[in-house]
């Protein structure tokens, strides 16, 4: 039996079609369906219940923060206060055992890493972290998490949370909604601004309410959440990343401490130095249909002469182009500029290779919002 | 371009079909519709196909699905709906009526017979 989410009766009761999803039952759309939702995030602003995502306070102090050094490739003593970091957990091979978000916040004046992990991925990562700190120094947090994402979120979030100003993509802050203390941080996944909020369930449905008060927002499900990630090129657990690949072959060498390479304390160390000198085999690329056929995950990619150069990771229709568009890897010797094909219902479709994003992003930094 | 015609039957696979001289008009039902999403491209039959009941003869795409299409009844196809070429959300908004996608030659006019009513294809939808 899948699990429900706290809000379950109100999503239901507000239209979402209800999917298994990661072992909870998930709001996949809402009446206006997956394009509307999407067009309203890149237009003006969607709210996302994401609540079946792992949530994990972690008291930071050097035992544990060492413990999870063995997995996790920055350094964390180092991490900066109020700062989210997109990150990994390792295995022994530097494939990826789960991509998350760990950030260093205090709460009642006590150091914290706080991180989101994916629902997919739970029993792995909480392994990991319990190996790593004693259960009285962990808190699995039962909160409910929401996203706003779109370029009109600060107007969604303001009248209800009063927002610092200068907070700028990635930070993260501890603020009061009606006098109880929420986690909120300026982040999400769907290539826009926004904020992904972390508030007791017991809160949760007035602060959904008080959300959709602002009359350009509408409640967006995960399939909107999934082509809204695809246009910004953002991977998915289970799709671009798994155990078997490293974040450098994942084309997000960028989110890799360099330093902690070198050190062999580090899962998989040695292999991620070798790759980031030596170009990994695959790389990722993204495609565009040509005709109007549907990119879809597992299709095989074929270069002119029927062999065998790649995969799609995830393939859906993009709104914003008007095309199927897909993310997927190849081999890194073969020349993008050359034809490529994937085969469709017995058809070898051409489709075109492009550099990711789709979708240009649009982060919040420094008082403007741009890249 | 509406369809008004013989009585509207249905089959498990949720396809709608109606008879008109001889002439059946295939879409996929309002039911299906809502249950795919939003259909964002349909791999039309070729005309002149000769298809036999449940052959899978064209594909819808959602934005998170392909799914197939299969013929309710033996037959040729004689005429596809070119208008979902270029807009397959017809279907979402009129699956029913101006979102019908083929109609085929009928040589087998008892397997329409055997077909679900409106009313037997409600009670099969709340099983």
């Amino acid at each position: 039996m899948p699990l429900e989410i706290p809000l379950k009766n109100f999503h239901e009761s507000n239209g979402a079609k209800m999917v298994p999803f990661a072992g909870f039952n998930m709001p996949i759309n809402y009446k206006p369906g997956i394009i509307n939702e999407h067009k309203n995030v890149r237009n003006h602003s969607g709210i996302f219940d994401v609540s079946h995502m792992g949530q994990m306070l972690i008291e930071a102090n050097n035992l544990h923060i060492k413990n999870l050094e063995k997995y996790i490739p920055l350094k964390l003593n180092n991490l900066r206060k109020n700062k989210s970091n997109y990150t990994f957990l390792l295995n022994e091979n530097g494939g990826v055992v789960d991509d998350l978000i760990v950030s260093l916040i205090d709460i009642n004046s006590k150091s914290f890493l706080y991180v989101v992990y994916n629902a997919s991925r739970k029993n792995e990562d909480e392994n990991i972290f319990f190996k790593c700190a004693q259960n009285a120094q962990i808190l699995h947090l039962k909160n409910c998490l929401f996203a706003i994402q779109g370029p009109e979120s600060i107007e969604v979030i303001n009248n209800i949370i009063e927002v610092p100003i200068d907070m700028n993509f990635l930070d993260i802050e501890v603020l009061k909604y009606k006098n109880n203390s929420v986690i909120v941080s300026r982040s999400g996944y769907t290539g826009e601004d926004g904020f992904e909020i972390s508030i007791s369930t017991e809160q949760a449905e007035v602060f959904i309410r008080d959300l959709l008060e602002n009359k350009n927002t509408m409640l967006c499900g995960l399939g909107s959440r999934d082509s809204l990630r695809l246009e910004a090129g953002l991977s998915l657990y289970g799709h671009e990343l798994n155990e078997n690949i490293t974040p450098i072959e994942a084309g997000l060498s960028w989110a890799l401490d360099k330093d902690r390479l070198n050190d062999s304390t580090l899962n998989g160390n040695k292999i991620l130095s070798d790759q980031l000198n030596n170009k990994p085999s695959n790389k990722k690329i993204g495609l565009i249909s040509v005709n109007r056929t549907m990119l879809r995950d597992g299709m095989i990619i074929f270069d002119s002469n029927k062999n065998n150069i790649g995969k799609i990771t995830s393939g859906c229709f993009s709104p914003n182009l008007n095309k199927s568009i897909a993310i997927g890897y190849i081999n890194s010797h073969f020349d993008k500029e050359k034809e490529i094909f994937c085969e469709i219902r017995n058809k070898m479709e051409l489709v075109k290779s492009t550099s990711l994003p789709f979708v240009k992003k649009n982060y919040k930094k420094n008082g403007s919002n741009n890249e | 371009m509406g369809v008004t015609m013989s009585e509207k039957k249905y089959t498990k696979d949720h396809e709608w079909v109606s008879i008109n001289n001889g002439i059946a008009t295939v879409g996929i039902s309002n039911h299906a519709q809502e249950s795919l999403g939003d259909i964002v491209f349909i791999e039309l039959p070729s005309v002149g196909k000769s298809v036999n009941a449940k052959d899978e003869i064209c594909v819808v795409e959602s934005v998170k699905a392909a799914s197939d299409i299969y013929a309710p009844i033996d037959g040729e196809i004689m005429e596809v709906n070119n208008n979902l070429e270029s807009d397959a959300a017809i279907i979402n908004q009129d699956a029913e009526n101006t979102g019908w996608i083929f109609k085929m030659k009928v040589s087998n006019l008892s397997q329409y017979d055997e077909l679900m009513t409106e009313d037997d294809y409600k009670k099969f939808l709340e099983q």
